[in-house]
């Protein structure tokens, strides 16, 4: 029981982070239609933002983290600009293509930039864990819950309770009727990949500091961003968040119970079950009929 | 108020308009009508600025607007309501009138206008916070209206507004286009209901395989025998 309780805690912690992860790549699908695999390295991004803020600049590491945040939406804005601009109304294909060749540069860059040694981002938190009964964590891993939940709740206030929102929603159920509305679609769509890589950098600055920094950190993160995408429905927001969490559940309770090998490995045994018996994720909308 | 010269535009290789003209003055309803692909949607589309134009040019209140962008066209006075209604399915009835006036910052007047539309349509204020993909067809198209007036437009054009409705529900969306032309806004409207169209329409025009193929008061339209023929299905009563 007191084991369950900790695996419940370890879920809370890193679901909070693979929310942020899913909902920021679901966003960026269900606008624009673009499957983003660049998702991961925006990931990485806010790691070494992260990284060189904290530790080489030697910033505050919470305005740090904001700092890092700020950077992943500008890079992703800047990507958008001007990889996807003038791409509007390719087929899904080619823009397909578009970003694995950006994640491919990306990620070498990266390697690159700061070299292929992992790096690790010291945290000012107190060492000593945190105990709660028979629970225990750390503090570094309870900011990190309380920062993603905090960002959840911020996405949703954008999305559902402002203007910006508003035409963002609009644009998602009809890019046309948005445009007679008067909503400028390209900025909307700017907006959008920068706020959907501001949540991916966002993953990366928390749990840098968690694990270590290393170019590639970003192709697991990518995979699972997508179970957790395939999880919730594509484009379902909402869904994104909760199946966030219920790919960490099931890698705390598969690493926990039946093998630590195989925590990663859970993902995919989701996608597979998902894709299966529920192919359109666990809660998809009804669709309209005319 | 608006004038069209000579408007071309094109999808690829189609050419959907080959050089139109077409006046529609202040405080007129004036009606498109022509069979399907004659290119009237697209007609409203360039207006808008949703569609380019190839050539030609787009006047309104005697400055041109061609090659204006969207928000820009709308924000001189130009609101559009689609074809097929296009009201926003997954938010409420109150979200979609708020889209309508996305331009617009002043509260003090959105709430009003909110108020007055609701007014006008009391079975959207009884539905306002309900999600706007299940209301009827007939509730939608009064919500698809209602959403064009939000911007307070000096020039509302309207694309098929009695597509899949009721019969007694077309009636009534006519009425109320009636009502806001005579409330002072002016009117463009296309329409397959040729008969009713031409009916209430203080001028017309003919579209047929983008091209103008006639244009008139209402009534010479009716009486015209080509149009009887082709348009309003009078062909074997003569």
């Amino acid at each position: 029981m007191d084991q369950l309780l900790q695996h419940l805690v370890n879920t809370l912690i890193m679901g909070g982070t693979y929310a942020l992860l899913g909902i920021g790549l679901t966003l960026i699908f269900g606008i624009m239609r673009i499957v983003n695999f660049t998702h991961g390295e925006l990931y990485t991004f806010g790691a070494y933002m992260m990284y060189f803020f904290a530790t080489i600049l030697g910033m505050n590491f919470f305005v740090s983290i904001a700092f890092a945040i700020a950077a992943g939406m500008v890079l992703g804005a800047l990507i958008e600009f001007t990889l996807l601009r003038n791409k509007r109304g390719a087929d899904i294909d080619t823009t397909m293509l578009l970003m694995i060749g950006a994640w491919i540069i990306f990620q070498n860059v990266e390697q690159l930039t700061w070299g292929g040694i992992a790096k690790s981002i010291p945290s000012p938190l107190p060492e000593q864990p945190l105990t709660l009964g028979p629970v225990s964590l750390s503090w570094l891993r309870a900011m990190v819950l309380v920062v993603a939940l905090a960002l959840i709740a911020a996405t949703y206030v954008v999305i559902n309770r402002t203007k910006l929102g508003k035409a963002m929603r609009a644009t998602f159920q009809d890019s046309n009727t948005a445009a007679l509305m008067g909503v400028n679609i390209n900025a909307i769509y700017t907006t959008t990949f920068g706020l959907g890589s501001a949540l991916a950098a966002a993953a990366g600055a928390l749990l840098g500091p968690v694990f270590v920094v290393t170019p590639t950190m970003g192709d697991l993160a990518s995979l699972k961003a997508f179970a957790i995408v395939i999880l919730g429905g594509l484009g379902n927001i909402s869904g994104a968040a909760i199946g966030g969490f219920i790919l960490a559940f099931a890698e705390e309770i598969g690493a926990g119970y039946i093998s630590s090998g195989y925590r990663d490995a859970m993902g995919f045994v989701i996608i597979i079950i998902v894709l299966l018996f529920k192919p359109t994720g666990l809660f998809a909308r009804t669709e309209r009929v005319g | 108020m608006l004038e069209i010269r000579n408007l071309v535009c094109c999808y690829g290789k189609v050419t959907a308009l080959k050089g139109i003209s077409l006046k529609v003055p202040a405080n007129k309803l004036v009606v498109l009508v022509g069979a399907n692909g004659a290119g009237k949607s697209t007609t409203l589309r360039a207006i808008s600025g949703i569609v380019p134009a190839s050539r030609g040019q787009i006047f309104f209140n005697g400055e041109e607007i061609t090659g204006l962008a969207a928000s820009r066209i709308l924000a001189r006075g130009i609101a559009h309501c689609p074809e097929g209604r296009r009201v926003f399915g997954q938010m409420t009835v109150l979200e979609n009138l708020e889209m309508g006036c996305y331009l617009r910052t002043d509260a003090k007047g959105i709430a009003d206008d909110i108020d007055r539309i609701l007014g006008l349509f009391p079975r959207l204020a009884e539905r306002r916070k309900q999600i706007a993909g299940t209301l009827s067809g007939g509730e939608q198209q009064m919500l698809a209206i209602g959403r064009a007036m939000m911007s307070r437009p000096k020039l509302i054009m309207f694309d098929e507004p009695s597509l899949g409705l009721a019969p007694n529900i077309v009636e009534q969306t006519f009425n109320i286009i009636k009502g806001i032309r005579e409330s002072g806004t002016t009117v463009l409207m296309v329409e397959q209901n040729a008969f009713a169209a031409l009916d209430m329409c203080d001028y017309a025009y003919l579209l047929e395989a983008g091209t103008m193929a006639l244009e008139g008061p209402g009534e010479r339209l009716i009486n015209d025998p080509h149009v009887r023929e082709a348009y309003l299905g009078a062909g074997m009563h003569a």
